[in-house]
């Protein structure tokens, strides 16, 4: 066990290791505008006043490592300071959107992850007939389509035409449950039509590798019946790269979120992340940032965890 | 009953007997499983969606006949040794191969095809499509048809462009990291693993928030974000090949680093390396048309697919279908390109087992 | 022994493989009848079909592959072509059983060893578990595996090689199949360990009386293991008779050349005596790999220009480690390596071009020795460039004269690629490219061990033809002892880093021997079929493979030992 905890906690070490880089790349590149974040905000015309005003209040007149641990510091304890443009914290702008998000993110993946993964399993044991092939072309075509067209499209037939479900994703506090899963539906299923397709086909690819092991023909001509052959010899050993593609099209979602959120003007975290970027408020955009960077970092990390948690070489040493 | 749907019914049966008759297995299901799936959808939708049904059908026929003609037209054309390979091509490859030179005449010969300037603004706002305007107008009243074929050359310039970049600064990194390896591919693989930990999107909105949104900003953010994915994949197959005896050799010959990439390594990572470029072609057309319609992409006036869905996106409440088009032809191109690359890869693993 | 009744009957066998895609037939047409408790090898050399065929046996076709429609596979009376694939499945594991050739990938990692022994057992509702684990043990017992009641419950990783292949064959008996077939079951083992999976299957097919076809390449041992032989080639059967017969007198060509024992031995050279300071000369040499174990411990021996030096050990002894060191590849960390009396720098890197021209290598696998993507002219002629600075015209007569001395036609292999050569013409395209720098001395890394008997003997002429010509050296790094015999001047001998012996050729071949090199020379089956029977009564079974090993330390005393 002892190996199994010392990988665990290298790993772990590791992610926090490169959180850390991005933070620190994310607070620098903004000290890389021309001019600064005063400027940035009051544009080429403000005086020298003014402009000085602003920066004693945004504290730009201290150095730059000191406001960036001052910076880190607020944000372990979800602390952003105060938005640039209209002077409200960061963490009440961002605070509900980022639980919308979550939630939308949640949504599509409970709906997404044991339909990919029943259809990934089922395309890989009936692979090079027709429904593998129809399964293929199907998937290329839901992953090389932007998230806004299907977007659009589902916009266009369930809600413009058959007026089945509200275009607009609009939430408001007192809803019920329900209510908020038929409001969110088509942004969700934009979601999931795009990470099931993803999902598919990866949880196809280390399925279809792991067939092509010795140890596989060997349970066959065993005599072992085929779904003994799969749940009892080729699971065990899948359990890494299933909960690998997993972890990545989780991640995937993360960002698919943004543009799903600006076609259904969902109130996320990723449309304050556009808006705020196009009003460059930075505060905004470095917090978004951050947190976007650090769920995604988590998920791939626990991936990692689990991979090596599953890997029967590792959890039986010799 | 109308005419159509008893014309349908006839033709279909009529190609399933034929079929069954002259023992053309797969002709006869194709026919005989659209016929029983328009049944059941006929009951179920009605007139409207046998229509529907018989669209997609005719659609889907034309396709494959095209991408039939296409692969023959090809095949006599290509040298002998590339004629072979393209025998081996699935219908779906000859299609996105029609689509990418499609495409690649489209953004060539725009000035030609289109019929009006790109920024010109020649009738009233959301014009209806007509004889003049095939596709309509745009919210500020210029030709759509014009725009799409001009938003060829733009978008799909700027992501080869940024492609490119990115290919090669990834490429050159990982065929270096593999031949030197030590310290250096050390470092280098540390730098991708940071990059690659912040999410694409995400990364290029935020430089794009700090330098302004301009089409070198777009190219550098793009080449720095997917570089370290290119290099991840050049490094693993150039490691493949740099383990091999003939490199040892060459290394104990007293060959120089640029000798062993360029004679040695690259011969043998050439088949991987070009359907990665495919791939990642897929990828970043797909990042910068999601910037574009984030407004963030190639400004205005010029013609670009991404923004040019967001421009028209009110028309969609209308029931519209103009602000899907551009969109389509985003998602077509990279529907394409990855039959293209599907098939490439489908080769290189298959001839690996031999 | 009743060998009357007929257990497997194939006749007009045909297996086609897709490639390029056409159908292509791998195996044409091959008889078999195999008897209850028979066992019959079927050798040939790679690419004759011989798997394909032990699958075949199972009614198994492997992914890719089929068995075509008028071919005809009768086991017991039941026709297996024609039977449905659960029919087919049911005799699999309990009637007809297989043992593969890497033990190592073919036990699911994710499971013990005895839950993969009683799957069978417990799904044809043969055993109880408990019954079933008690077989298992027992079965461990007899096949002389080590802790037989505690063994089972590890994971496949923490056995090692030789113990896997047991207790595959363990686990192949578990129902008491009518058939076994062993698809190369020791290739991938040393020598050593070899001999006792030799003998643990040889004994459990024995007391069960169980049948089995015997794939391998190796005539030796299936001259130890088979009742009678097929041999293949091509997918063809070439002769079949009992294993006396044909050991002692086989009737077609091909067969001949497979016996025919290597004819061919150089002259014993001799060291000079006048004082020249050997060409290359190891001296108390350490080295490792980053951060892991000593892989060499204080190594030392000399190798004098114009003779052959063979370093003999099995995998893990650190003979290609030694390679590496010498080539500059792995700096070592301790000691020195002089070439003609001066030091040589230690890593490849800050050699000068002069000094690397002298040392140049030829490597096991021609596939992975030659690059793929460059013309043989190039391949050859980039040395002659490189170090001599040759150009247009005269580096062409360079590239003909190379070609002309490994024997192959100038004007055929000028403009091929490497893919289009059999495997005897690239080791030879291998030699040309290290020839092409004039060396003085070249590390010949197992260059025979992937190529088939007669070609490796055309080589070994050649690489004594040029020897002579050229005046080289030669570090010929091998586990065959017979290409020890046949080539070899002198012979270091080494085990887990160390040099346990070194001498002539002729002294390391007589007794007293050091123990180990007495056990690896023991080791090396012969064709002789009472060879293993003779072997065992000599040694005892308790003193062959790890057993006998856990036994030698490199500082033991010379024993007298078998006489070779």
């Amino acid at each position: 066990m002892g190996d199994i905890l010392k990988l665990v906690g290298q790993r772990l070490g590791f992610g926090l290791g490169i959180l850390l880089v991005i933070s620190l790349i994310i607070f620098f590149m903004v000290e890389l505008l021309p001019g600064d974040m005063a400027q940035a905000v009051l544009g080429q015309g403000a005086t020298e006043e003014n402009l000085a005003a602003l920066r004693r209040e945004m504290g730009l007149d201290r150095p730059a490592l000191v406001r960036y641990f001052d910076w880190l510091g607020g944000a372990i304890f979800f602390d952003f300071g105060s938005s640039a443009i209209t002077g409200e914290r960061v963490s009440a702008v961002i605070g509900q959107r980022f639980m919308n998000t979550l939630f939308l993110a949640a949504y599509a993946a409970v709906i997404a992850v044991p339909i990919a993964i029943t259809l990934g399993v089922l395309v890989a044991l009936l692979r090079n007939t027709l429904f593998d092939r129809v399964a293929n072309v199907a998937t290329l075509t839901s992953i090389s389509s932007p998230e806004f067209f299907l977007g659009y499209i589902l916009i266009l037939f369930f809600a413009v035409k058959w007026g089945m479900f509200p275009s607009i994703a609009s939430l408001s506090s007192g809803m019920d449950f329900g209510e908020l899963l038929y409001r969110t539906f088509l942004p969700a299923l934009t979601l999931v039509l795009v990470v099931v397709a993803h999902m598919m086909r990866m949880t196809r690819a280390a399925i279809i590798n792991l067939l092509a092991s010795p140890y596989i023909e060997m349970a066959r001509l065993k005599g072992v019946p085929p779904w003994r052959v799969i749940v009892r010899h080729a699971l065990p050993n899948a359990w890494a790269p299933i909960i690998n593609v997993v972890a990545l099209n989780l991640a995937y979602l993360i960002t698919g979120v943004v543009l799903v959120e600006v076609v259904f003007v969902y109130p996320g975290i990723g449309q304050a992340l556009v808006d705020a970027v196009s009003k460059r408020d930075f505060p905004v955009v470095q917090a978004c940032c951050l947190i976007f960077a650090a769920t995604f970092i988590l998920l791939n990390l626990a991936a990692d965890v689990g991979s090596i948690l599953t890997n029967p070489r590792l959890r039986h040493p010799k | 009953m109308s005419a159509f749907v008893i014309i349908y019914y006839a033709i279909l049966l009529a190609v399933s007997c034929l079929a069954a008759y002259f023992n053309q297995r797969t002709i006869f299901l194709a026919a005989f499983s659209l016929t029983l799936v328009s049944f059941v959808l006929g009951i179920v939708g009605g007139v409207p969606a046998l229509r529907f049904v018989a669209i997609s059908a005719v659609v889907l026929g034309a396709a494959a006949m095209i991408s039939f003609a296409f692969r023959e037209f090809l095949i006599v054309l290509a040298p002998k040794e590339l004629a072979k390979e393209l025998r081996t091509a699935p219908l779906t490859a000859a299609f996105g191969m029609f689509v990418i030179f499609t495409y690649a005449v489209a953004a060539i010969l725009a000035p030609w095809i289109a019929p009006y300037g790109e920024a010109q603004v020649v009738t009233s706002a959301f014009a209806p499509p007509d004889s003049n305007f095939l596709l309509g107008a745009d919210q500020l009243g210029r030709d759509m048809f014009s725009r799409l074929v001009y938003g060829t050359r733009n978008s799909v310039g700027l992501a080869l462009t940024a492609t490119t970049a990115a290919f090669i600064l990834g490429a050159s990194a990982g065929l270096l990291a593999a031949t030197k390896g030590g310290w250096l591919d050390q470092i280098l693989g540390r730098i991708a693993d940071v990059i690659m930990s912040i999410p694409s999107l995400i990364f290029a909105l935020l430089m794009l928030s700090i330098f302004g949104p301009s089409v070198t900003v777009i190219i550098c953010a793009v080449a720095i974000i997917y570089a370290p994915r290119v290099f991840r994949l050049t490094r693993a197959v150039a490691g493949n090949v740099v383990v091999m005896d003939y490199i040892e050799a060459a290394k104990l010959r007293g060959e120089g680093t640029f000798y062993l990439i360029r004679r040695e390594i690259l011969p043998n990572s050439t088949a991987p390396l070009i359907a990665e470029y495919g791939l990642e072609f897929c990828f970043v057309f797909l990042l910068v048309a999601g910037l574009s319609f984030l407004g963030l992409g190639i400004q205005p006036p010029t013609a670009d697919w991404g923004s040019m869905v967001r421009e028209n996106a009110t028309l969609i409440s209308f029931g519209e279908i103009t602000p899907l088009i551009p969109a389509a032809a985003i998602a077509l191109l990279t529907v394409g390109v990855n039959f293209v690359v599907d098939w490439m890869l489908f080769r290189s693993s298959g001839l690996k087992e031999q | 022994m009743s060998k009357k009744d007929v257990l497997l009957k194939i006749r007009n066998l045909k297996i086609q493989g897709y490639s390029n895609e056409t159908w292509v037939d791998i195996i044409k047409g091959v008889d078999l009848t195999l008897h209850r408790g028979e066992v019959m090898g079927l050798i040939g050399e790679s690419g004759a079909g011989k798997s394909t065929i032990g699958a075949a046996a199972m009614g198994y076709a492997r992914d890719g592959t089929r068995i075509t429609e008028d071919s005809t596979i009768e086991f017991d009376g039941m026709e297996l072509t024609t039977a449905t694939e659960e029919e087919r499945r049911a005799l699999r594991g309990s009637r007809i059983a297989y043992v593969a050739q890497s033990a190592a990938a073919s036990f699911n990692p994710a499971h013990k060893l005895i839950d993969q022994h009683t799957e069978a057992p417990l799904q044809y509702r043969i055993k109880k578990r408990m019954e079933a684990q008690e077989d298992a043990v027992d079965l461990y017992r007899r096949l002389r595996l080590p802790n037989p009641e505690e063994i089972g419950f590890r994971y496949p990783h923490q056995v090692s090689g030789g113990q896997l292949q047991r207790a595959m064959t363990a686990m192949a008996m578990s129902c008491r199949p009518d058939l076994i077939i062993f698809d190369e079951p020791t290739t991938a083992l040393d020598v050593t360990t070899q001999i006792e999976v030799l003998a643990a299957i040889r004994d459990i097919v024995d007391q069960f009386n169980t049948a089995a076809l015997y794939i391998t390449h190796d005539l030796a041992v299936v001259a130890q293991m088979a009742d009678t032989i097929k041999v293949l080639l091509k997918g063809e059967e070439v002769e079949e008779a009992p294993t006396a017969q044909m050991l002692d007198n086989p009737k077609e060509d091909y067969t001949k050349s497979l016996w025919a024992v290597r004819s061919f031995t150089s002259p014993q050279r001799y060291r000079p005596t006048d004082g020249t300071p050997p060409l290359i000369s190891v001296k108390n040499v350490d080295a490792s790999y980053t951060g892991g174990e000593k892989v060499l411990d204080d190594v030392s021996f000399d190798i004098y220009e114009g003779m052959t030096v063979a370093v003999v050990g099995e995998s893990g002894s650190g003979k290609s480690t030694t390679a590496r060191v010498i080539t500059g590849l792995l700096p070592p960390s301790k000691g020195e390596v002089l070439f003609k009396g001066e030091p040589f720098p230690p890593d490849y890197r800050q050699r000068s071009r002069e000094e690397l021209r002298q040392c140049q290598m030829i490597y096991q696998m021609a596939d992975t020795a030659l690059n793929p993507k460059v013309r043989i002219s190039e391949i050859i002629g980039r040395p002659a460039q490189f170090y001599s600075g040759l150009r247009g015209v005269k580096l062409k007569n360079r590239v003909d004269e190379l070609l002309d001395l490994i024997e192959l036609e100038p004007s055929q292999y000028y403009n091929r690629y490497p893919p289009e050569l059999s495997g005897g013409q690239k080791q030879r395209i291998g030699i040309a490219r290290a020839l092409a720098a004039e060396p003085t001395f070249i590390v010949c890394d197992e260059v025979t061990s992937a190529l088939d008997q007669l070609v490796a003997e055309g080589i070994l002429r050649l690489l004594d033809r040029l020897q002579d010509e050229l005046k080289l050296a030669y570090m010929f790094i091998t586990h065959d002892l017979a290409t020890v015999r046949s080539i070899a001047d002198e012979v270091v001998v080494m085990q887990h880093g160390k040099v346990v012996e070194q001498g002539p050729k002729e002294e390391m071949f007589t007794p007293p021997h050091h123990p180990y090199t007495d056990l690896l020379l023991s080791s090396v089956p012969e064709m002789d079929p009472n060879w293993l029977t003779t072997l065992l009564e000599e040694r005892g079974v308790d003193n062959v493979g790890d057993a006998a090993l856990a036994q030698i330390s490199p500082d033991d005393e010379k024993v007298a030992g078998t006489k070779v």
